[in-house]
């Protein structure tokens, strides 16, 4: 017997959580249910998924307390889904340690497009775990090499600043999962510098024109709007 | 509340400078006359701008009392001393104290009127928007309905294409629901009472690139081309509402232009503005709506088929606000070669 990965869906709507476990069990998972956070909570401490989806509006409690509540002792990935399309809840959600995020409404493709990237994090961490990354990152013409510090597109160098590299290869280590601006300048310039974005807005374009044919309909990294920047995932 | 003594200095500074302005005027004017009966007739003028220009009674009163005083004291004899034996003094003070409190009184309710009158305009523009998603969500809603119950009650006699017909129809009605709900958002995101948004530099590019994404993940088949200068802008915005315009002028190419294939979006640099155009191939606008495209007028319009009762109203009287609230402003237009340009543009500071 093939061992799935489980699902854990904390959604309070019957329907949408009929359609999580309709598709969830369609493409191989193990999917079990929770309506309220209480539920969930005792859900995630006694089966230990390997994803929680987590809806952000619950009726009992906030989700962002069973977030909170779930990294104080695990980095389960935790992808929150959430109808809110307010930017400040994703920002604040991610910041809190959610490993991704997805609006409502979404399709099928990319919900498991989600739910592969969250679980593939876990893996490469586990093998990874000092964090620094090492070896090729390879996308369609990209590539990042990340012991010489260089990135490649079409096998040419793309001749970027140091700053440029760092944020590169910052959004390497983590395909696919948005990184937010504050988390970014944080990890680039330091805690001290504060959060203006025009620097990192000023590094992004200069990246984009070295490495993107036509900066406005991006290949590589991608925009979310008030939230971050995210890079596609290797190939 | 810093503000609020703000307005009282204001207002202080008001009073007494119409005030001094008055006597100063009076003593220049004293050497060319004999009689002083001009003085509280000017006094008495001084005391209607006061009551006018100033917010309340307090002011007016105040300064009613100051020109009796001041008249009595100054400008009648024995000048320079307070002399209550004078005839008539009583009803000059009487009749300033009426004139500060009835312009007082006229000022507080012409203002109150004005207030009531801009929130019943509100309450119409929120009564239009109101029909209008009604009328928007209820045709959508109608067919989703009915495509379902087809499925379900006549099931067994459904060949398999007809069926996939039905499901594909209640997705893309329900797509058009979400445009209106977003659309919705961003007007409540626009805070409604005053309309002030949350700007941040953003890169125009970035906020191109995010809603042609988008756009794509709805029309994969329409070819989208975006013209950028080589240098950067940041440009204050709300990066979120200016990505809603463009997805609904890219989405409204699509759909009102009927037999759209390309569109291409173009951003021109001007001295203190930022242009974005998007032009698109399809059918272009009809010359006689072109006027008043951006009115929100969501009646279905006479003599066109049912389908385009979907009127491009409501997405388009969004972005005008939103760009409105950025300071900007909105162009539609038909292009020589066929098909639409829309325009919007943006200040840089």
């Amino acid at each position: 017997m093939e061992i799935k990965d489980r699902i854990l869906v904390v959604e309070d709507d019957k329907r949408i959580g009929n359609f999580f476990r309709t598709v969830l069990e369609a493409n191989h998972y193990d999917v079990i249910m929770a309506q309220t956070g209480a539920e969930a909570y005792s859900l995630i401490t006694s089966q230990c998924p390997d994803v929680v989806l987590l809806d952000l509006g619950l009726p009992d409690m906030d989700g962002m307390k069973i977030l909170k509540s779930v990294r104080e002792w695990s980095a389960m990935p935790v992808i929150v889904v959430s109808a809110r399309t307010h930017e400040r809840d994703k920002v604040e959600a991610l910041d809190l340690g959610a490993d991704d995020y997805i609006t409502k409404p979404f399709g099928t493709s990319e919900l498991l497009a989600r739910i592969r990237t969250a679980i593939r994090h876990t893996r490469t961490a586990c093998f990874n775990q000092n964090g620094a990354a090492s070896g090729l990152f390879v996308s369609g013409d990209l590539t990042i090499d990340y012991d010489k510090h260089r990135v490649y597109k079409e096998g040419k160098d793309v001749g970027l600043t140091q700053n440029e590299y760092k944020i590169v290869s910052l959004l390497g280590k983590y395909a696919g999962k948005v990184m937010t601006y504050d988390y970014i300048i944080k990890e680039i310039w330091g805690p001290n510098m504060k959060s203006d974005n025009r620097i990192l807005r000023v590094n992004m374009a200069n990246i984009r024109r070295k490495i993107e044919k036509n900066p406005a309909e991006p290949q590589y990294i991608f925009t979310e709007v008030g939230v971050g920047y995210r890079i596609v995932e290797p190939d | 509340m810093p503000s609020k003594k703000w307005n009282i200095i204001i207002n202080i500074a008001i009073t007494f400078g119409i005030l001094g302005f008055v006597t100063l005027f009076c003593f220049l004017l004293q050497p060319f006359s004999d009689s002083d009966t001009h003085v509280p007739l000017l006094f008495v003028l001084a005391v209607f701008f006061v009551s006018r220009l100033t917010e309340g009674y307090v002011y007016g009163i105040l300064a009613s009392m100051i020109a009796v005083a001041g008249v009595n004291y100054v400008f009648t004899y024995p000048y320079f001393e307070i002399n209550f034996a004078i005839t008539g003094y009583p009803l000059t003070f009487v009749a300033m104290l009426a004139v500060a409190c009835s312009v007082s009184a006229m000022t507080t309710r012409i203002k109150k009127q004005e207030q009531i009158r801009l929130e019943a305009e509100k309450e119409k523009m929120r009564g239009n928007l109101l029909r209008a998603v009604s009328h928007d969500i209820r045709t959508p809603l109608t067919s989703i309905i009915c495509a379902a119950s087809a499925i379900i009650d006549t099931h067994d006699s459904l060949t398999e294409e007809k069926r996939m017909d039905f499901v594909k129809d209640i997705r893309s009605e329900a797509q058009w629901l979400i445009r209106i709900v977003e659309n919705l958002l961003s007007v409540t995101r626009m805070g409604g009472e005053n309309a002030r948004i949350d700007k941040r530099e953003e890169l125009i590019e970035e906020i191109i690139g995010s809603a042609v994404l988008k756009f794509k993940k709805r029309f994969p088949d329409v070819e989208v081309s975006v013209d950028l200068p080589q240098e950067l802008f940041l440009v204050p915005m709300d990066g979120i509402l200016i990505e809603q315009v463009l997805v609904n002028l890219l989405e409204n190419s699509v759909l009102h232009g009927k037999v759209t294939t390309k569109i291409n979006i173009a951003v021109v640099e001007q001295e203190d503005r930022v242009q974005v155009f998007v032009e698109d191939d399809g059918l272009g606008i009809r010359e006689n709506i072109l006027p008043k495209i951006f009115g929100g007028n969501l009646q279905p319009r006479e003599g066109e088929e049912s389908d385009s009762k979907r009127s491009m109203g409501i997405g388009l009287s969004v972005c005008m606000s939103i760009v409105r609230a950025h300071k900007g402003n909105m162009k539609a237009e038909n292009r020589k070669e066929g098909g639409a340009r829309m325009m919007f543009w943006l200040p840089k500071k």
